[in-house]
């Protein structure tokens, strides 16, 4: 949209949309602060505000030692990095084979491919909690009992059904005459994939990504149940030191949480600008 | 089909025999791994791991104790579960009354430990401790941390509205509740919001008063539940507003606020009335807290018992190498041993099966507790650990039922048995 | 198209890992689910083999009746009401009003924001003593309709409800990417014939994105109201009494309770369910004849 459009002065009805309009961005930014800054609120108190005063009420005096007593019970820095190291490969592993797969189903018609989808959509629904016996045998099987690639591997794998059909969906919509051209004009598998499929799918794969690295990031009980070693553990695994039913230190929880929290607000809004950008780019201009 | 089927039941049954692949241990040290939740911010935390850690130094060389920090009870349950269900059954874990204890203790996956209590080490444990949780006259599942239920009540409430003392029967108990309600305070916190734990403890005690030592021996069965119901149906006009959703937190807050009369719930939580965080104006809420005792209920059979329960049980998974059981029992010999227990007790306030002499500086409300327990006539569990799990996941909801008026006392137990019935 | 002879090396090679993931991570554990669904069974005993009772069991059973109902409503709400309200954010926000960056960026803390903050923060807002809805009411005159929110049988699931349905960031960005990928000379061409901000968003907007980003947003709002879990086990553990239940709560409950026979048949309900709902929208969305898509067309790689 071109920034220097012109408008024609706003009259009754348009005014009323635009107030409209103001009042839902309005509405909505309130809406999203505001558990955030109750977060913040919150982890700064004492347990005896928190428990006896209105959970509204501001802290009477910060209580910054909520944040070193999250830091020193949990250790929660080694968890931090942590989930980022088993978030990032497995998201990064992920996208590559759904995007490869999604390619597939996508764009040819072969035996079974209909099956084949139909199967990774059901994978999509299937509760994993329900298959903990499963993925833990698996695991072991695989010989990646308490390691990052068992981690690594069961994130990657369980997310592949949702980063197909979110890949696949926008595949669907890239033009068949597109690539047509391309194969007469004598680009291969991989060109017709690499230089022309991918790209165009780039608001798919990042979407698709951003879901795969949230999905990494709050998982918890895998994360508990196929590690055992505290050097694995990733922050979900920490946060529950403050957050379990026998736990009476609610304010640290808090202080807990927000730690969890602040990389992946200061990851997106830092790489923002790329994740909009990736979404994007298969744009031309007309 | 039924071949297919057969074939696909044997791949499921793989799936219950698939151990991890164990290390070898390095130069013959044996190393014992012991999935644990009393760490982090749990009370016995502290002194676990340093007696853990006095045990690895003693025995250097020849057995070392890995603990793996467990931090979310249930998460902790999924774990335990999926280890035993596969065959990985951790050498040393704890369990609790949510696990069908009888079904766990007759599966042969657990150690069992009747040689070597015979041998001694099992007159360091309470008189019948193990009576209910034996299989055939054997013990691989081992009772260890113990809770009592009493009532504690706020003195300067009761003073407030009038009363010097707690109400020794339960027609008396409602003759306070209206007075202290009258003078402007809730009498006790319940709540059915998350696992309904403080009504689960209420409903315990006044199923205690009513049927007594055996009220459990019929199942829900005995009459005695649907009065119970009826009782506690009456409390909730005593508790704070929006009890219903309300949690655990709001329990606890209305209490160390000081509105709230009386509190219920096990001695882990007495550590709580001694922190400073929790005073007002200087004064601690222990000076403001006595320990009661569950009111009689009139024509009732349940004079002088006590609610109680099993809070952890320690259970060893069955070993092939005899050198690994003998470590294994080792080390659950010096986690038992009285005067390790004492020290555990007094530093996390917990109570416990075995027998031992309660350290000098124990706080009063502890001894206090322990007291009332020493005097019981009989005990009875808690009735979550009574019934399978199956009653504690359908509680919360049978109890707002009833609350919300969805169903009357009898449905509120009609409501458990299905739920009972239907695992 | 039709993959050639070459291709077809090629297609084995990049289906591979997919197929390899999708047999060891989802067939067998399914056929797994499948088995147990199909037995008594406690995890730790000799299992029976009950055949379809556990199915008859559930489908007879109130509380699991319910937590079906609650996720169908839920599904419906999530891909009829929420996403169209991150439609029409995305729509508004696509137009670069001022400050839209940092809104866009405000509207998706909420999913980094764990769960756990979220439900204890809605506890507090529903919360019957101090909660801020019932202090507004008061405020405004209504006293009269304060209540134990989340504890009153008629108010629990649609609080339940409501209040997530407004967390909208993470579709509005998904359906703002699409947005700004539309050729804005479809814009300048409607605004030269007159037509308003409103006639635009319905007459070009919509209809191309209508089969990209809308259908991936209906589809996977609609997949995460049938795997709803964490917010209600946070908020209001399913109760009271089961109003608020979810299939996957409830799963979950029959797996703390040792049934792995009933906690197994849940699941395969829950697969079905939502298979059934994927493929419905899909024909929804793709049933009425073949839309031309001018967008698309326009894309011209160099």
């Amino acid at each position: 949209m071109s920034e220097t459009r012109l408008r024609p002065p706003l009259r009754g009805k348009e005014l009323v949309l635009a107030i409209l309009r103001w009042i839902l961005i309005i509405f909505f930014a309130v809406y999203t602060l505001f558990p955030l800054l109750w977060l913040l609120s919150s982890s700064l108190k004492t347990n005896f505000e928190f428990l006896t005063k209105s959970p509204f009420a501001l802290p009477a005096v910060p209580q910054w030692q909520n944040y070193t007593n999250a830091l020193s019970v949990a250790g929660l820095g080694r968890m931090l990095l942590n989930s980022v190291i088993v978030g990032l490969v497995a998201t990064l592993v992920n996208v590559i084979i759904a995007s490869m797969g999604a390619y597939c189903i996508s764009r040819f018609r072969f035996r079974g491919r209909e099956s084949i989808y139909t199967l990774f959509t059901a994978g999509i629904l299937v509760p994993l909690s329900a298959l903990m016996v499963p993925y833990f045998v698996i695991i072991n099987k695989l010989g990646l009992y308490n390691t990052y690639g068992g981690m690594i591997l069961l994130y990657c794998a369980i997310g592949i059904p949702m980063s197909t059909f979110l890949i696949r969906g926008l595949m669907d919509s890239i033009p068949m005459e597109l690539e047509e051209a391309a194969y007469i004009d004598g680009c291969g598998f991989y060109g017709r994939f690499f230089h022309i499929i991918l790209p165009l799918s780039r608001t798919g794969i990042v979407t698709a990504a951003t879901f795969q690295f949230l999905t990494c990031w709050n998982e918890f009980i895998f994360a508990n149940l196929i590690v055992s070693s505290e050097k694995l553990r990733t922050i979900q695994v920490g946060i529950r030191y403050f957050t379990n039913q026998f736990s009476t230190d609610y304010v640290s929880m808090y202080a807990a949480i927000v730690i969890s929290i602040v990389p992946s607000i200061i990851g997106y809004v830092l790489f923002q600008e790329q994740i909009i950008a990736g979404m994007t780019s298969g744009a031309v201009k007309g | 089909m039924k071949k297919v089927f057969a074939l696909l039941l044997a791949l499921v049954m793989v799936f219950t025999l698939a151990p991890i692949a164990q290390p070898a241990h390095a130069d013959g040290e044996i190393v014992i791994n012991f999935p644990s939740i009393w760490v982090g911010t749990d009370s016995k935390a502290a002194y676990m791991s340093e007696l853990i850690e006095k045990f690895n130094e003693e025995n250097a060389g020849s057995i070392k104790v890995v603990v793996e920090e467990q931090t979310d009870y249930q998460a902790y349950r999924d774990k335990i579960r999926t280890t035993v269900t596969t065959g990985n059954t951790p050498d040393i874990c704890i369990l609790d009354t949510t696990f069908d204890i009888k079904a766990y203790a007759e599966s042969g996956k657990f150690m069992d430990l009747t040689p070597y209590l015979e041998e001694g080490w099992g007159e360091d444990f309470a008189d019948g401790a193990f009576d209910a949780w034996s299989v055939d006259g054997k013990v691989s599942i081992l009772p260890f941390e113990a809770a009592v239920f009493t009532p504690i009540y706020n003195k300067d409430i009761f003073e407030a509205a009038g009363w010097d003392h707690f109400p020794a029967t339960y027609e008396e108990f409602f003759q306070m509740a209206e007075d202290v309600k009258a003078a402007g305070y809730n009498v006790m916190g319940q709540m059915a919001g998350e696992n309904g734990w403080s009504s689960m403890l209420w409903y315990s005690l006044i199923v205690e008063a009513i049927g007594g030592k055996d009220v459990y021996a019929d199942g829900l069965e005995n009459p005695a539940f649907v009065e119970a119901a009826e009782v506690l149906k009456k409390m909730y006009d005593y508790t704070f507003d929006g009890a219903v959703s309300a949690g655990a937190a709001d329990v606890n807050g209305h209490f160390i606020a000081r509105d709230t009369a009386i509190y219920l719930n096990g001695p882990w939580w007495i550590a709580n009335f001694y922190k400073e965080d929790n005073a007002v104006d200087g004064k601690l809420l222990a000076d403001s807290v006595e320990v009661a005792t569950n009111p009689v209920y009139e024509g009732g059979l349940g004079e002088g018992g006590l609610v109680t329960t099993v809070q952890g049980f320690l259970a060893a998974g069955k070993q092939d190498d005899p050198a690994k059981e003998a470590a294994v029992v080792k080390f659950l010999q010096y986690l038992t041993d009285p005067e390790h227990v004492s020290e555990l007790a007094l530093s996390s306030g917990a109570m416990f099966f075995v027998k031992y002499t309660p350290a000098e500086e124990t706080r009063p409300i502890s001894q206090k507790v322990t007291e009332v327990a020493n005097n019981a006539a009989f005990t009875i569990l808690h009735v979550n650990g009574a019934f399978p799990t199956a009653f504690s996941t359908e509680f919360p909801s049978a109890l707002a039922a009833l609350i919300n008026g969805d169903v009357d006392a009898q449905g509120f137990v009609d409501q458990l048995q299905e739920a009972i019935d239907m695992a | 198209m039709k993959p050639t002879s070459s291709d077809r090396r090629a297609l084995a090679a990049f289906m591979a890992p997919a197929i390899a993931v999708m047999v060891i991570f989802f067939i067998i554990p399914i056929l797994y689910v499948l088995v147990v669904s199909c037995l008594k069974w406690n995890g730790i005993s000799a299992p029976q083999v009950v055949g379809l009772e556990n199915f008859v069991k559930l489908l007879k059973n109130s509380t699991f009746q319910r937590s079906l109902k609650n996720n169908i409503i839920w599904a419906l709400v999530a891909g009829f009401i929420q996403v169209p309200l991150a439609m029409v954010m995305a729509i508004i926000l696509s137009r670069k009003p001022k400050g839209w960056k940092f809104f866009r960026t405000v509207y998706f803390f909420p999913q980094v924001i764990s769960g756990i903050a979220l439900a204890t923060l809605w506890r507090a807002i529903y919360n019957a003593e101090h909660g801020m809805l019932n202090g507004l009411l008061s405020a405004i005159g209504l006293g009269s309709l304060t209540t134990d929110w989340l504890g009153n049988s008629g108010t629990a699931f649609p609080a339940v409800l409501i209040y997530w349905v407004f967390y909208v960031g993470y579709y509005m960005v998904i359906m703002m990417a699409d947005i700004t990928t539309i050729d804005t000379s479809y814009y300048e061409a409607a605004t030269i014939d007159g037509a308003t901000d409103f006639q635009q968003a319905i007459y070009i907007t919509i209809p191309l994105i209508k089969k990209t980003s809308l259908l991936t947003c209906v589809t996977l709002a609609s997949v995460m109201g049938l795997r709803q879990f964490e917010q209600v086990y946070m908020l209001t553990n399913g109760g009271p009494n089961h109003r608020t239940s979810t299939m996957v709560l409830y799963m979950y409950e029959r797996l703390q309770s040792e049934s792995y026979g009933l906690a197994s048949a849940t699941a395969v309900i829950l697969i079905i369910v939502g298979v059934i709902f994927i493929i419905t929208i899909r024909t929804l969305f793709n049933g009425r004849g073949e839309t031309v898509k001018p967008k698309k067309a326009r894309r011209a790689v160099k």
